[in-house]
């Protein structure tokens, strides 16, 4: 007898609908074979199914078992299709009636003891279901909360393969509550800005940045608080809005298989270290996996010993900084993963990390060039704003602590408003278009002598008058002002990343 | 300006008379890229050599570019090697300060070594010149750049070093000098640094010492006859405030914020101001530090 049960193939962070096909033949010597381009976890699908029938007080068929995962030509891979190969083969065997599964998703793994375990990516499953118009989705316990998020369809948590019979009657578990989504009362997550103590620059550097979006290099030595500083970012931006948090909930969930049942997520804090190869930066592998640029998303990517890092692996991040999306294209499948983030790079000024001018560094000229040469790639041109810090003393420690992150959200929400009036939902000034650029950037005549005093004096270039324009609208938006003042100007002359020598 | 390699033979007109006092050693030919006027119209009295180390560190890149600006904005040719470091930043301030910069190459004139140094090249070619005894496209050798510092020499009425190791080409370039009857001079460094050790021996030895470009205008001019431009546009107090802290150290915003009690974004303005009237100047990473520049009513420095 032939059945089929409904279930999801993960591809980068998308669910893509595979049908299950199983059949039970009489006659020839008992077997069960797995077609449909499944990967080694998906073969052992067959001994997990096995186990889990038999000890679920199931019977397993002698005779000849076919499944075939379809469409054939999509890769499988992982143990996420065990329950839908258990309840087709169910189904094709006679113990299950076919009704118990029309039209209803599963996914989840199973134990030898016919329980089952949750799988990555159930959030995007979920929403294809939902796309699908299934009735239903039943999936491990421990995912239930997490398929919830996707609002339809009704979820089933499953604890054991028994429950299977349970689906579509009144004995079937019920769903769990939908997570309720808080749209702004969040408070500010993670550590406060507050910690950060006698550096009031850096605090205004890092209010412009999250106010703007702009990127941010952070030049100092080790000990100047430049991570303390970076870890601090996400919790002056605005807090996600629903669509924003639900994309941050379905890479998380694809990345994961414990995804915390949260429907308001705290903004993306990723900080890989500097040994990572670019595959694990921007994504890569074959299936594709997301890279940290995605896991970044709507976040904060912090690279700290910026030139410590491989250079292939910061050229590789020109496209998702310019596009905030990444194309991983394999010779089997193409997957796009979107990586909308905020760049927080952080550099020694020499790399013994003394600095030339401590008098203690030993530090050739040539290896400062090629250490250098790597916050001037082609990275550079993405990132707005460059300061410079120093350890702070002890009595600037010791002073009155800043406002905290609170506050500070607030003054960054009010920009971020006044921004999206003029550029649309969701927008930020680091976005615009040279276009828009000039059409919003009104200055004053004082604000236009001192750009062009900036030209003839420093050298300014076409992109350098660009970036100090858009700081500018940034810094004016921060105040409040529709026109950009020459202070505006003059400020965002101290805070832009200037051009190697 | 023109990429065209053009050649002065020996005893022509427009051969530089300075060259002759190297006698038998003078060379045959003298190729060039560039204004040849500034080769035909050399007058040893206006011109200055500014040699020394590759491994330059930042205070002897700074106080070359510091030499090259204010010497040529006086009006005084500044001679060069366009190796890395010392060379290349005298060279770089002699066309910030508008003025005429030499660079004598140890290959062909048309090739640019260190290829590095392309847009430095183009940039002296435009002002400039960049001359060489090899002829074009030659490639320098092992023995073209002892050679070539002859030429440096002879060209210039004094020859600075800026930074150099013992021992190193520079100090040959100023034993040949001395050779010539040309006046040698060398700025002092930390006794601590290794690219120092050489200028402070020469210094030990006999050699002017120089402090600034002012110093080697009152060698060659006679004291008092020259003044280095230096004085900056009036500066109101809260800028004067702000460079003065500079000054004491404060390099960052953060620090001079700090220093001053004044809010971050003020402070951010003030530096701006400073940074576009040429009193203050900040690297990469926007670390700022003074310029020669002083407020009008403080000339008396040294």
């Amino acid at each position: 007898m032939l059945a089929s049960a409904r279930t999801f193939a993960l591809l980068g962070i998308e669910a893509r609908e595979v049908q299950v096909e199983v059949d039970v033949a009489g006659g020839g010597l008992p077997s069960f074979s797995l077609v449909g381009l499944p990967d080694a976890a998906v073969r052992e699908s067959r001994e997990r199914v096995r186990a889990a029938l038999v000890n679920s007080g199931f019977e397993f068929p002698m005779q000849r078992i076919t499944a075939n995962l379809a469409p054939a030509d999509l890769p499988k891979v992982g143990p996420g299709f065990d329950l839908a190969i258990a309840a087709a083969l169910l189904v094709a065997s006679g113990q299950l009636p076919p009704e118990r599964l029309r039209g209803v998703a599963l996914a989840g793994e199973l134990a030898l003891d016919g329980s089952i375990r949750p799988v990555p990516g159930i959030l995007a499953m979920a929403e294809a279901a939902r796309r699908l118009k299934a009735p239903a989705i039943a999936v491990s316990a421990h995912n239930a909360a997490e398929a919830a998020l996707a609002g339809e369809p009704r979820v089933v948590p499953l604890g054991r393969l028994q429950q299977l019979g349970s689906l579509g009657t009144e004995d079937e578990p019920a769903a769990p509550p939908r997570p309720a989504w808080s749209a702004n009362g969040a408070q500010p997550q993670g550590p406060d800005l507050a910690d950060l103590r006698g550096q009031p620059y850096l605090r205004y550097a890092l209010e412009v940045a999250a106010a703007g979006g702009h990127s941010l290099l952070i030049v100092g030595p080790p000990g100047a608080g430049k991570s303390l500083a970076a870890r601090r970012l996400p919790s002056i931006m605005p807090p996600l809005r629903r669509t924003e948090a639900m994309e941050v909930l379905r890479i998380a969930s694809a990345c994961s298989r414990s995804l915390r049942s949260d429907a308001s997520p705290a903004r993306p804090f990723r900080a890989p270290h500097h040994t990572i190869s670019t595959a694990g930066l921007v994504g890569g592998g074959s299936p594709p996996r997301a890279g940290e640029v995605t896991l970044s998303h709507r976040g904060v990517l912090f690279l700290d010993e910026l030139g410590e890092f491989p250079r292939e692996a910061l050229e590789a991040l020109r496209q998702p900084l310019e596009e905030g999306r990444v194309t991983i294209v394999r010779a089997r499948h193409a997957v796009d993963l979107p990586c909308r983030f905020m760049l927080v790079a952080a550099s020694n000024p020499c790399p013994c990390g003394r600095g030339e001018e401590s008098g203690e560094c030993e530090c050739q000229p040539a290896s400062v060039r090629r250490y250098r040469a790597k916050l001037s790639g082609a990275l550079a041109d993405r990132i707005d704003i460059a300061i410079s810090v120093e350890r702070p003393s002890a009595e600037a420690m010791g002073a009155a602590p800043g406002s905290d992150s609170a506050t500070v959200r607030g003054r960054v929400i009010a920009a971020r408003e006044r921004q999206e009036r003029r550029l649309g939902s969701g927008r930020c000034n680091a976005e615009m278009s040279l276009a828009e650029l000039r059409r919003d950037a009104a200055t004053t005549p004082e604000a236009k002598a001192t750009l062009a005093a900036g030209h003839a004096q420093l050298g300014l270039s076409g992109r350098g008058h660009d970036r100090v324009l858009r700081l500018s609208r940034t810094i004016a938006d921060l105040d409040g002002c529709g026109q950009v003042s020459g202070d505006h100007v003059a400020r965002a002359l101290t805070l832009r990343r200037r051009g190697t020598e | 300006m023109s990429d065209a390699v053009w050649a002065i033979r020996r005893g022509e007109p427009g051969y530089p008379a300075a060259l002759a006092d190297l006698g038998t050693a003078a060379p045959e030919r003298l190729f060039g890229c560039g204004d040849r006027q500034a080769v035909e119209g050399h007058q040893l009295e206006h011109t200055v050599t500014v040699v020394g180390s590759r491994r330059a560190s930042s205070y002897g890149r700074g106080v070359a570019e510091e030499l090259g600006r204010l010497l040529a904005a006086a009006g005084l040719v500044v001679v060069s090697g366009m190796a890395r470091g010392i060379d290349a930043s005298a060279h770089r301030g002699a066309l910030t300060g508008g003025g005429t910069t030499l660079a004598v190459l140890g290959g062909g004139a048309d090739v640019v070594y260190p290829a590095g140094q392309r847009r430095l090249y183009g940039d002296i070619l435009a002002s400039g010149a960049a001359i060489s005894e090899a002829p074009p496209g030659r490639r320098p050798g092992p023995g073209a750049f002892p050679k070539r510092n002859r030429i440096m020499a002879a060209l210039g009425a004094i020859t600075v070093v800026v930074e150099a190791a013992q021992p190193s080409g520079s100090l040959i370039t100023t034993r040949q000098a001395l050779d010539l009857g040309r006046k040698v001079g060398a700025v002092p460094g930390p006794v601590t640094a290794r690219v120092s050790e050489g200028t402070n021996n020469l210094i030990v030895d006999g050699a002017f010492l120089i402090r600034g470009a002012q110093d080697v205008l009152d060698l060659l001019l006679g004291v008092g006859v020259e003044a280095v431009r230096r004085c900056g546009p009036p500066l109101e107090p809260d800028l004067a405030r702000v460079a003065g802290a500079v000054e004491l150290g404060s390099r960052t915003c953060d620090a001079v914020a700090l220093a001053l009690g004044a809010s971050p974004e003020a402070t951010a303005v003030a530096l701006a101001q400073l940074e576009l009237l040429g009193y203050l100047r900040a690297d990469a990473g926007g670390r700022y530090s003074r310029s020669a520049l002083i407020p009008p009513g403080e000339e008396t420095e040294p």
